[in-house]
């Protein structure tokens, strides 16, 4: 191997682990693939060597230049260590697959004694791969001993040249324009100030807001149903999102358990609930995928689609979830408001034709009615004994007690005329008062029916010790005067045809029923409108009438019923009456489409008298 | 079958009725599927192998205090009793009347009745008449006087006849009171027409109840103008008679010859009730009740005329009577179908200790009977009189014999009902056996 002397090799090894990494050899240790010798002498030498020596080494590095870049490696052995061809004879393949024969090498003497024959010898270097000699021209050399030293590898390249300002400065001031400012620097900018209208219009009308909202949390819901969070960031219009199916249960199968399967009963239970509340579906069983029936809504639905896509925009149905039991009115149960008529015990039978009206004495011992038939009967409300009969002969439309207690007269309409009529009962001192009272013309009670027509004569009646006044138009109602209470309001009851009048014994509330059965309460202190209205009844009402002590009221109708109501009225100007429907009385018959005629109440007990068409009065109690 | 037989409960039956109708007081197994009939046949054929003339007849059976009226298994059930002990059945003849006499026919309605002479019968009449019945079968006496219907009428001495005759008293709607005499001892075929020896007036409306004291020298009346006024029945001699005797005739009053009446008037007059007073009771001599329709029940000092108790109960009530144990039960029955029975000795309650509710119309009358404490009976608009025990909820028995609505019922020598009503009888059950 051509190595430089020792002292060579010693400043060569001092070198060497900067070499080693480098492509030029791995292994130096023995064969020493690079031999190479440098710097101190090398610039030294730089200096002694002569032109043609120069020109020798440019000869060749034009040559080795060309060698390196034209020509390829001659070995084929790849990238592998050398020491795998230590023991052959060649050192690898040439391109054509030939061995590369190993040259033989001269002794170490051989070469130290070239190299003291040549001077330029230490720039040979052996090429372990290719096993050659390659001679290094002096550039080389002086390159590589630069690279060594950390300097550019060509002497003529400065790293730090002088800083050439090739920008010219003469004649150009600082800024790169010297033109003189333009006037709309110096006027106020037309499109700032759009730019300000449109803000200030837009802070006007509130378009943009000075308070920020506050910051949305960063976070969200990860699980949350994103159709609310999107329906609740959403300005302007609501989307309103598809309703989302449930997802289909076992019951949904075509051949679902049979828990699911509801029976029969089950599903004709069904038609008794209400539309809405029956189910949409219906779980059935079916053998097979096969033999299940193609949806047998799918046209309908289909269809309704249709519908709803070219007729009917989607609109959100509002609708409230309200308990219709919370929208009734609380009501106090019918249980404390008792004592109220109930049921029937008592009839009183007698008449022969529709009971017109009964009229009950001032102590409620005896009750009088007057009939269809021609008789007005008194009768015992206490036994239901017809006491007296006066057969009068036309038809009685309207009868009535003296409201004292102690003149025990009977005023009653018969055909067109008032008959005043001595009711027979009581003692007998109050009988002869009585006696007296109906002969005397002229001066026997006043009543208020038709007391401004000149045109009454009064009659006395033989049959019955009365009196009769006869009218030349006809009487309709007979009331007696009562301590002369009058009330004067007009009333706006909407009501197409009264047919009765009822009045609170406190005075300031008013039943009218009407013949469409409607039954109006008008309090006086409140408004000229009706308070309630009440439509119960089907027919006519045909009479009202308060319980004078009880809380009571009570209508009759033409559709054999009678309804009786709590009416409570408070003291407390600031509390409405309260009116509570009680009780539907029954039991009259139907006669000649007319039902009940009258009803009234028993002074003192809650108790309901009720005058049928049927002919019977009946007395309905708690 | 099994079932059928493992269902069976032992019963001894103990009785209080005399020896011929005692059965063995062995326990024996009877199946609890049996009611009333079927015990009562088993007791009926117990006493037959002792006695073998006895006649089969129903009895009724007593557990604690309560009638057995379902199987004895539901009974059992029902009370809570083990059907593993010895269960012990007191046997008592069942009360049922089980004779319909002729009915005693009447010119109108019958409104009163009186059966505490067990000799006569007196009622009261619509037509004015109050009538003696002489045991229950002839008319021996009229009493008139009256121009209003009888509402009350009652004997003064029940029992006790003093010189061979009997003194009544009768309130009328003719808003008076009448007292009559008369003999005993007649036995004509046509009634006797009597006319009233004392007369009362006072009240300014009908009379509705009288009643007579223990010890019969007061009586009481009720009446429609709120009052209840007390009159003594031999008082007015020392005061009243000298001076008001005065002949009275009223128009109606057709009969000719016309006693000489002495007018008595009222000893004190209680007043307090707001409504008619429809019925009053004296059942000891310092204490009065009385029923109004102002739906209260008060108990007056009969001394003092002050009123001890006042009892609020809802109903118009028309009928009164005091008995049961101690005679301190008080019966109303009134304008609703329920008879009810008060306590007044049960401080702080107005509920009723017993209701009886099987009528179906208003109760006109109620009646303890004369010495059970616990049977009374009740009669009805609804035509029905009814016999009840206050050991069971049911009625023993109802008697149907009217057509019309029965106004006034009472007992009658202890085992008879008598009832008139509004179809002018007055019909009498007898064979009521209470032992």
């Amino acid at each position: 191997m051509g190595r430089p002397d020792g002292e060579d090799n010693a400043d060569l090894s001092s070198d060497d682990s900067p070499w080693s990494d480098t492509a030029w050899s791995e292994d130096d240790d023995d064969e020493g693939s690079l031999s190479f010798e440098d710097s101190g002498e090398g610039s030294g030498l730089d200096s002694d060597d002569g032109p043609e020596e120069d020109a020798e080494d440019a000869e060749a590095g034009a040559e080795s230049d060309s060698s390196e870049d034209e020509a390829g490696p001659r070995n084929t052995v790849g990238d592998v260590p050398l020491g795998w061809y230590k023991d052959e004879d060649h050192i690898g393949y040439d391109i054509d697959g030939k061995k590369i024969k190993k040259r033989d090498r001269e002794g170490r003497i051989d070469t130290l004694l070239r190299n003291a024959d040549s001077d330029t010898n230490w720039r040979k270097v052996i090429d372990a791969y290719n096993d050659e000699e390659v001679q290094i021209t002096k550039e080389e050399a002086k390159i590589i001993s630069r690279l060594l030293k950390g300097k550019t590898p060509h002497a003529t390249v400065d790293p730090y040249p002088d800083y050439v300002d090739w920008f010219e400065y003469d004649g150009k001031g600082h800024p790169l324009s010297n033109a003189p400012e333009p006037k709309r620097r110096f006027v106020p900018s037309k499109w700032e100030q759009k730019k300000v209208v449109k803000l200030v219009r837009a802070i006007r009308k509130g378009w943009i807001k000075f308070d920020k909202p506050k910051d949305e949390p960063d976070y969200y819901l990860l699980w949350g149903d994103d159709t609310d969070t999107a329906d609740n960031k959403r300005q302007g219009l609501s989307y309103i999102p598809a309703p989302k199916p449930n997802l289909p249960g076992h019951e949904e199968s075509y051949n679902p358990s049979v828990e699911y399967v509801p029976t029969q009963e089950e599903i004709d239970s069904y038609q008794l609930m209400y539309e809405e509340d029956r189910p949409k579906f219906i779980p059935r069983r079916f053998e097979s995928l096969r033999s299940v029936p193609a949806y047998e809504k799918a046209l309908r639905e289909g269809f309704d689609r249709c519908l709803d896509l070219y007729l009917c925009p989607r609109t959100r149905k509002k609708r409230i979830n309200i308990d219709p039991e919370s929208l009734k009115p609380k009501l106090p149960s019918k249980k404390d408001l008792r004592p109220y008529p109930r049921t029937c015990y008592l009839e009183f039978k007698g008449h022969s034709g529709p009971v017109r009206s009964l009229s009950v004495e001032a102590t409620g011992q005896w009750i009088a009615s007057g009939s269809s038939d021609g008789t007005i009967r008194v009768w015992e409300v206490e036994t239901g004994r017809c006491l007296k009969v006066f057969n009068v002969g036309a038809d009685v439309r309207r009868i009535s007690w003296n409201p004292s207690p102690d003149k025990p007269v009977l005023a009653a309409i018969v055909g067109h005329d008032l008959l005043l009529l001595n009711a027979e009962v009581g003692d007998e001192e109050t009988q002869m008062r009585t006696k007296q009272l109906l002969h005397i013309d002229e001066s026997a009670p006043e009543d208020d029916a038709d007391d401004t027509k000149p045109a009454v004569r009064w009659v006395k009646h033989d049959k019955f010790d009365g009196i009769t006044l006869i009218h030349h138009k006809a009487a309709s109602t007979v009331e007696w005067h009562s301590k002369g209470d009058y009330f004067t309001t007009k009333l706006e009851s909407g009501l197409r045809e009264i047919s009765s009048i009822s009045i609170h014994p406190g005075g300031d509330n008013v039943i009218v029923g009407s013949k469409d059965g409607k039954l109006c309460w008008f309090d006086t202190d409140l408004s000229t409108k009706p308070y309630k209205m009440l439509k119960n009844h089907s027919k006519d009402i045909t009479n009202v009438t308060f319980h004078r002590r009880y809380p009571l009221f009570a209508s009759s109708s033409e559709d054999c019923t009678a309804y009786v109501f709590h009416g409570m009225v408070y003291a407390d100007l600031n509390q409405n009456p309260l009116i509570v429907p009680l009780e539907i009385l029954r039991g009259h018959l139907s006669s000649d489409r007319r039902g009940v005629l009258d009803c009234k109440f028993h002074p003192r007990q809650p108790w309901l008298f009720t005058a049928g068409a049927d002919s019977v009065i009946r007395l309905y109690c708690e | 079958m099994d079932a059928d037989e493992s269902r069976q409960v032992r019963v001894r039956f103990v009785t209080k009725l005399p020896p011929p109708l005692r059965a063995p007081t062995t326990a024996i197994a009877v199946p609890a599927e049996l009611s009333r009939m079927g015990l009562s046949e088993i007791v009926n054929s117990l006493i037959l192998s002792a006695e073998p003339d006895h006649q089969a007849q129903p009895f009724d059976f007593i557990v604690d205090g309560e009638l057995v009226r379902m199987p004895l298994h539901q009974f059992l059930l029902a009370k809570g009793i083990s059907a593993e002990r010895v269960l012990e059945l007191e046997y008592v003849k069942a009360v049922a009347p089980k004779k319909q006499e002729q009915p005693l026919p009447h010119d109108d309605w019958v409104s009163a009745v009186d059966g505490s002479n067990p000799r006569f019968l007196l009622t009261g009449c619509y037509d004015g008449l109050a009538r003696i019945w002489k045991d229950g079968a002839v008319c021996t006496q009229v009493l008139e006087g009256h121009s209003g219907a009888v509402t009350s009428a009652s004997f003064i001495n029940k029992g006790v006849e003093t010189d061979g005759s009997l003194h009544v008293v009768t309130g009328s709607k003719d808003r008076s009171l009448r007292l009559f005499k008369f003999d005993t001892s007649v036995t004509t075929d046509s009634p006797k027409q009597i006319g009233a020896y004392k007369f009362f007036p006072g009240h300014s409306s009908s009379v509705q109840s009288i009643a007579v004291d223990p010890s019969r020298n007061m009586i009481c009346s009720g009446s429609w103008d709120t009052k209840i006024k007390l009159w003594a029945v031999e008082g007015s001699e020392e005061d009243g008679d000298s001076v008001t005797v005065k002949k009275r005739r009223t128009n109606s009053d057709a009969s000719g010859p016309e006693e000489s009446q002495l007018e008595g008037s009222a000893s004190s007059t209680f007043e307090g009730h707001s409504q008619c007073v429809s019925s009053v009771a004296w059942p000891e001599q310092q204490t009065i009740y009385s029923a109004s329709w102002d739906h209260s029940v008060r108990q007056w000092d009969a001394q003092t005329g002050k009123e001890t108790w006042n009892m609020f109960c809802g109903k118009a009530l028309n009928c009164l009577d005091c008995g049961g144990e101690g005679s301190s039960l008080i019966a109303a029955g009134g304008s609703d179908p329920v008879l009810r029975v008060w306590d007044p000795r049960k401080p702080g309650t107005l509920a009723p200790v017993f209701q009886f509710s099987s009528h179906s119309s208003w109760i006109s009358a109620c009646k303890w009977h004369p010495s059970s404490w616990y049977h009374l009976l009740s009669s009805s608009f609804d035509g029905k009189v009814m016999l009840w025990d206050l050991r069971t909820a049911w009625p023993l028995a109802s008697v149907d014999s009217h057509t019309e609505k029965v106004l006034c019922a009472d007992w009658w020598k202890g085992d008879s009902v008598i009832s008139g009503g509004a179809d002018s009888k007055l019909c009498i059950s007898s064979g009521v056996e209470i032992a």
